[in-house]
């Protein structure tokens, strides 16, 4: 009997651990936000034509740099309405985890904006280099998968689905029918603005319930 | 069965609510006053009647400062906490252990 006691309350105390290690900021708002910038910067970069490999990594640096920034200022938002701190063991545990894939993509992006060199300004360039928006599919996905380890379980499947569909689009190799630029913004597009808006809408209808809970 | 695990167990942590708040700091370095209420469903009263035993008995350390003009209150363990909430989580496995059949 005392035994069955005592094994309820290891129960309950691993379910309350992971409870508080567990990072617990409304996502949707996020990830809304952060479609809708995907959605918006690939309209707009193929309205202006961004198809020379240095304009493409600019653009789309610059497009990160407003998503990070947004982000925080959200998750800050919600920390104030809380009163609660900001930087939370929780939210740093996640950055901590976002850091290297993300690192990652930005230092091979440098390099290839380096190496390319003034071929890198030529529009009929891009073409070369359609891996990169690909690979940070793939990193941007890995990074999630990391921090979803410190997030809701349904983090992981959405950094699984970043994962699958660069590395599928990586087999498939780029169709010959697309323009290099049409389909270097359409893989931002998709994957930057639609994952993370149909994940933000998915998340609006279910985060509440499930917090609640 | 012996009982010697269950009577050593500490009487200020084994208290639900305690139990609660020591489980949730020892995953976390600090947790805020409000995070701690929302995560264990206590009410204010409640919740500052605990962390004040648990603060007396030198387990928690709690600090007030201010956010946006905001106060706000955090709780972390003490080392003595974290050590007697170690010790708690030992003797329930040794009681478990005893009860397991060879």
């Amino acid at each position: 009997m005392e035994s069955n006691w005592a094994a309820e309350h290891l129960q309950v105390i691993r379910t309350l651990m992971e409870r508080a290690a567990l990072y617990r900021r409304a996502l949707a708002p996020i990830m809304s936000f952060n479609g809708i910038v995907g959605l918006a910067a690939a309209a707009l970069g193929w309205a202006l034509q961004v198809g020379s490999p240095r304009a493409f990594i600019l653009f789309w640096a610059g497009v990160g740099v407003v998503a990070v920034a947004g982000s925080f200022l959200l998750v800050r938002r919600q920390a104030l309405k809380e009163s609660e701190a900001f930087w939370s063991p929780p939210t740093r545990r996640v950055t901590q985890a976002m850091l290297p894939p993300l690192v990652a993509g930005l230092m091979v992006s440098v390099v290839v904006l380096v190496r390319a060199g003034p071929a890198a300004g030529q529009p009929d360039k891009l073409e070369g280099l359609l891996w990169l928006p690909l690979l940070w599919v793939v990193l941007y996905g890995c990074a999630f998968h990391a921090a979803g380890f410190f997030m809701p379980r349904g983090m992981r499947l959405f950094g699984w689905a970043f994962i699958i569909g660069g590395c599928g689009l990586f087999a498939g190799g780029a169709p010959s029918w697309a323009h290099p630029l049409d389909y270097g913004q359409g893989i931002m597009a998709c994957f930057f603005g639609g994952l993370h808006l149909a994940y933000g809408v998915y998340l609006y209808f279910t985060e509440h319930r499930r917090n609640a809970a | 069965m012996n009982p010697q695990p269950f009577l050593k167990l500490d009487r200020v942590i084994h208290e639900k609510g305690r139990l609660g708040i020591l489980s949730m700091l020892a995953a976390s370095p600090e947790l805020s006053f409000i995070e701690l209420r929302d995560a264990l469903g206590m009410t204010d009263g409640n919740l500052t009647t605990h962390i004040r035993t648990l603060q007396q008995a030198g387990y928690l350390s709690v600090t007030k400062s201010f956010q946006n003009n905001r106060p706000l209150t955090t709780c972390a363990l003490t080392a003595a906490g974290r050590k007697a909430f170690a010790n708690y989580i030992n003797l329930l496995e040794q009681i478990i252990r005893q009860a397991r059949p060879e």
